[in-house]
Order: C-alpha cells, then sequence, then structure tokens
C-alpha cells in the first residue's frame, strides 16, 4: 500500500529497559528498540513473555523501570475487549467519548465538538450505524473496532494494540486490519501484541519478547527459526520443511 | 364508589398532617437522593456486600457511643472506617479474598456488638433500634446529616461519574485514558462510609441494603444509560420508601422492615417482568 507523508512526528525510542512489578526479579529487561512514526511493530512472544508488561512500562503504570523510553505522541492502549465490563450500561459511543476524558475538566460535561469527533470515530471503524447499541451486545470484534475508535478520538499518535485479532470474526478482521493500515499511513506508530506468528510476518517491524527481547527487526530478518525457537521454547512447530512455524499455545494441547 | 375513591386518598394524605410524618417524608427524600445516587455505583462496581458488611460494622460502635459520651455518627463512622481499614489490611497481600474476609469481619462485628449490648452494657430493648433503625424518631442532627451526604452524593456523582465509569468499566485501560482511577475509588469508599452512617438511623445497622443497594439493583434491570439509571433509582428509592412509610403508619409496623419488603417485591416483579420474553429480549424465530 502507499505510505503518505506523515501527518504527524510520533516515535518511540526505548533503551534498556527493565520492568518490574515489585521489588522482585524484573518481569522483562534489556528492550532497546525504536520505532518511528509511520511503523507497524508486531510484539511476539508467549503468554507471560512480557507484552503486557511493556505495554504497562510504556503507559507509565510500573513504579520500577530502569532504562530510559522516549515517547513522541499521546499514547492510547487498545486493551482486549473481554477484559471490559460487559454488563456496563454503556452504548458504543458512550466507550468511544471515554477518549475524551483526559481532556474534559471535571466540572464540565464532554463538549459537543468531542460528540462530533467520537461518532466520526465511529463512522471510521464501521460502527456508525451501532453507535447507540449496548457495548455488551456487540460481537468481539465489533467491541474491538469501538475500542479503536476509543483510541482514535484520544487522537493518539502511539497505539499500544493488546491482542486485537483475538476472538474476532472475519469481517471485524479486515475492518480492523483496514483501519490499522490507514493508521500507520497517517504515521501513527502502532505496536500491535500478539502470539501468532503469521500476523506479525504482517507488520513493518517484530519484536520478539520472552522476559527479555530475543530480536527486533523487519519480519525477514527477525523472524529466522533460531529466533523462535527462543521466543518459544519446546511450544514451536516447524512447517514446509523448516519454512513456516507455528506457536503452539499450551491450552491448544 | 365515590366513597371508596375518598378513601383511598385519605389513606393516601392522612399521615401526612401529622408532624413526624412530614419529617420522616423529607428524610426518605434525603436518603433516597443518596441511596439511589451512590446505590447506583455500589451496584455498578460490586460494593454491594461490602456495603451491608460496612452498616453491620457500625453495630458495636453504635452500643458503646451512649455509655462513652460519643455522639452516635462519629461512633458508627469510626467504626465503618475501623471495618475498611481491617479489610484492606486483611486482603493486601492476597491470602485471603476480599469476599471471605468482608464475612470474616461482618461476622466479628456482630458477635462483638451482640456480646457488648447484652453482657457489658445491657443495652436492652435499643439493640431492635440500632439494628432496624426508625424513619419515625429522626432527630434534627439526624437530618442535617441526611442532607449533608445527600449534597455530598450529588456534587461527587456530577463531578466523578465520569472517572468512576471508566474505572469499573476497565480498570486496566482507566489510567491510559487519563482517568485518576485511585483517587476515584477512595472519594468512593469515603463516601460509601459516610452514607452508611447517615441512612443508619433511619433503617438500622441490618438494613443499609434497603436503600443503597435494592432501588439501585432495581432500576440496573430497567435501564439501559447511566443517565437513566441514577435518576430512576433515586426516584424508586423514594416511591418505595413512601410506601413503606405508609405501609407501616397503617399497619403499624416498624418503617425500616416494612421499606425493605416493599423493596424486596418490587425487584421480584422487576426481574420477572425482564425475564419475560415480550419484553425487551426478541423471540427466537420458528
Amino acid at each position: 500500500m502507499s505510505v503518505a507523508a506523515p501527518e504527524r512526528a510520533a516515535r518511540i525510542e526505548v533503551a534498556g529497559l527493565a520492568a518490574s512489578y515489585g521489588p522482585s526479579e524484573p518481569a522483562l529487561r534489556n528492550v532497546t528498540f525504536t520505532a518511528d512514526g509511520g511503523h507497524a511493530v508486531a510484539v511476539l512472544g508467549p503468554n507471560g513473555g512480557g507484552k503486557t508488561t511493556l505495554f504497562r512500562a510504556l503507559l507509565g503504570e510500573l513504579g520500577a523501570v530502569t532504562g530510559t523510553v522516549a515517547i513522541s505522541g499521546a499514547t492510547a492502549y487498545v486493551p482486549q475487549t473481554e477484559r471490559s465490563r460487559l454488563d456496563f450500561p454503556v452504548s458504543a459511543l458512550d466507550v468511544a467519548l471515554m477518549g475524551a476524558y483526559a481532556r474534559t475538566r471535571w466540572y464540565r460535561r464532554v463538549t459537543a465538538a468531542d460528540r462530533v469527533l467520537a461518532r466520526a470515530a465511529l463512522q471510521r471503524v464501521g460502527m456508525a450505524e451501532q453507535a447507540s447499541t449496548s457495548y455488551g451486545t456487540l460481537s468481539g470484534g465489533q467491541r474491538q473496532r469501538v475500542l479503536v475508535a476509543r483510541a482514535l478520538v484520544q487522537d493518539a499518535g502511539v497505539l499500544l494494540l493488546d491482542e486485537p485479532f483475538a476472538g474476532v470474526d472475519a469481517t471485524s478482521e479486515e475492518a480492523i486490519m483496514r483501519i490499522l493500515d490507514e493508521l500507520r499511513a497517517e504515521g501513527r506508530v502502532l505496536l500491535i501484541a500478539t502470539h501468532d506468528v503469521e500476523q506479525a510476518r504482517r507488520w513493518d517491524r517484530v519484536l520478539c519478547l520472552r522476559g527479555e527481547q530475543i530480536a527486533y527487526g523487519p519480519p525477514a530478518q527477525s523472524l529466522t527459526n533460531a529466533v523462535l525457537e527462543a521466543t518459544y521454547g519446546e511450544e514451536i512447530v516447524m512447517l514446509d520443511c523448516g519454512h513456516r512455524a507455528v506457536a503452539i499455545q499450551h491450552h491448544a494441547h | 364508589m365515590v366513597f371508596d375513591s375518598l378513601a383511598a386518598v385519605r389513606w393516601l394524605t392522612d399521615p401526612l398532617s401529622a408532624p413526624f410524618m412530614q419529617r420522616a417524608l423529607l428524610a426518605a427524600l434525603l436518603l433516597s437522593i443518596t441511596g439511589g445516587l451512590l446505590g447506583t455505583w455500589i451496584v455498578l462496581r460490586r460494593l454491594a456486600f461490602f456495603a451491608h458488611a460496612a452498616g453491620s460494622a457500625t453495630f458495636p460502635g453504635l452500643v458503646v457511643a451512649g455509655p462513652w459520651g460519643i455522639a452516635p455518627p462519629l461512633a458508627a463512622l469510626a467504626a465503618a472506617l475501623g471495618f475498611a481499614g481491617l479489610l484492606a489490611r486483611l486482603t493486601r497481600r492476597g491470602a485471603i479474598g476480599s469476599d471471605a474476609a468482608t464475612g470474616l469481619l461482618l461476622a466479628g462485628a456482630l458477635a462483638l456488638g451482640s456480646v457488648l449490648a447484652s453482657d457489658v452494657y445491657r443495652s436492652g430493648a435499643g439493640v431492635d433500634r440500632l439494628l432496624f433503625g426508625t424513619l419515625l424518631g429522626l432527630g434534627d442532627g439526624d437530618l442535617w446529616l441526611a442532607g449533608a451526604v445527600a449534597l455530598a452524593a450529588a456534587a461527587a456523582t456530577a463531578a466523578l461519574a465520569r472517572t468512576w465509569l471508566a474505572t469499573g468499566f476497565d480498570p486496566a485501560a482507566a489510567r491510559a485514558l487519563g482517568v485518576c482511577a485511585e483517587r476515584g475509588d477512595w472519594l468512593l469508599l469515603a463516601l460509601l462510609a459516610a452514607s452508611v452512617v447517615a441512612v443508619l438511623p433511619a433503617v438500622g445497622a441490618l438494613l443499609v441494603s434497603t436503600l443503597l443497594v435494592v432501588p439501585a439493583a432495581t432500576a440496573r434491570l430497567m435501564t439501559r444509560s447511566l443517565h437513566a439509571l441514577l435518576t430512576f433509582a433515586v426516584a424508586l428509592a423514594l416511591a418505595e420508601s413512601v410506601a413503606g412509610l405508609l405501609l407501616a403508619y397503617h399497619l403499624d409496623l416498624p418503617p425500616g422492615p416494612a421499606i425493605a419488603v416493599v423493596g424486596g417485591s418490587v425487584f421480584g416483579l422487576a426481574a420477572l417482568a425482564s425475564a419475560t420474553p415480550w419484553r425487551g429480549r426478541p423471540r427466537a424465530a420458528t
């Protein structure tokens, strides 16, 4: 696809990052990478490999962090949809509007301009018709699209997406893929956590994590059999005489 | 027929001419604002058991308030905050679940209160009033407290609704949305303790859920937006309090349990209605 001139100067620069949840051993260490605007980075690794820890460290939510993290551009977090309370009395529009909470003073209502923005964001992810539908009654893929719309309302230059394709139907997967391509073309930085090796091959860079950084670079260079074995250990299965690797998750045994 | 409807109107209006009933209605209005607004957050944030236990935990505080010469609301607030503090301490290491710890403290508080009431201070008939309250015998101080807490509940809901909604909806993402989840949660718990103390004189230590949980839980079954839920919960709390008061007046019942019975019945009907296929849910096509 053609890459439009970046409209924003989003960038992530991480050097020698180690992060832990308490005084114990770091959950993640030796992470060093740079991602420029217009790049989508797959963050690949097994469950417990440090993908979520990396995101929380980048969001500044972990106290115990060493190394340096420099992020230019507002950062949005797009969580897995089943982490949220599906029984809450919120519509798709209400959830998208949460993206405007940070800039709404506590004594004010969300502004009319932000409501227009939220509707436009829903339109962009193909969810305009379901704006007033209860969030909990949407499908997993539709919920994921609403959460991406929320990040758009935040006007984030950097998006951290946690397994955006997990439990998503084909229609939504296509829609999410299309919107992520658009966001990347606008000069945003996308970090896409996944444990799907094939998914990771689609993006510009791959960051392999297993408690520490195993590799970082374009998929063709970083997704070697040696790297995959180091990332997944015995969970990796080679197909096509070693040309294709599939990670086996524990629950699939 | 004319006679019948006149009698019905009198059944409703006669009690209102008595000053003690007017006072009770004012209290019901103030406490319904608190109960409906905070009840919405209690139900959404799954704090119902916490609220009930905080109410029961005030019992030993209330028993010693008289003999020790402390103002009952202060003693109740101290007991409720002590309960919350102990709960936080017990659950900090994660070795004991929050619901088990709540149950443990609830039983402990009731046991301590019973021993103090029966064997140490011989509180006698007053215990009933501490446990079940009476909306018909509130003093000026009780009304002022109810008014102040209602005002605080309304102000906090106006200022913090977004914070509480985002934090409850998805705690992991709340901070990334720029919402100060921790401060909001502390304020919610502090306000909850104050609201428990405010409803105590009216419905007693054992029935705080009557106003703080039941109306909002019922409204939750019948509404889809936060705004509707808040509004309906307040209206329902008020309607149930007034209906309970009238029942108590005519049938000579204690008002707290009467309101609890009305609230429980309305919840039952609402649950039945919302589970019936013709309402809200499309039938399966056959």
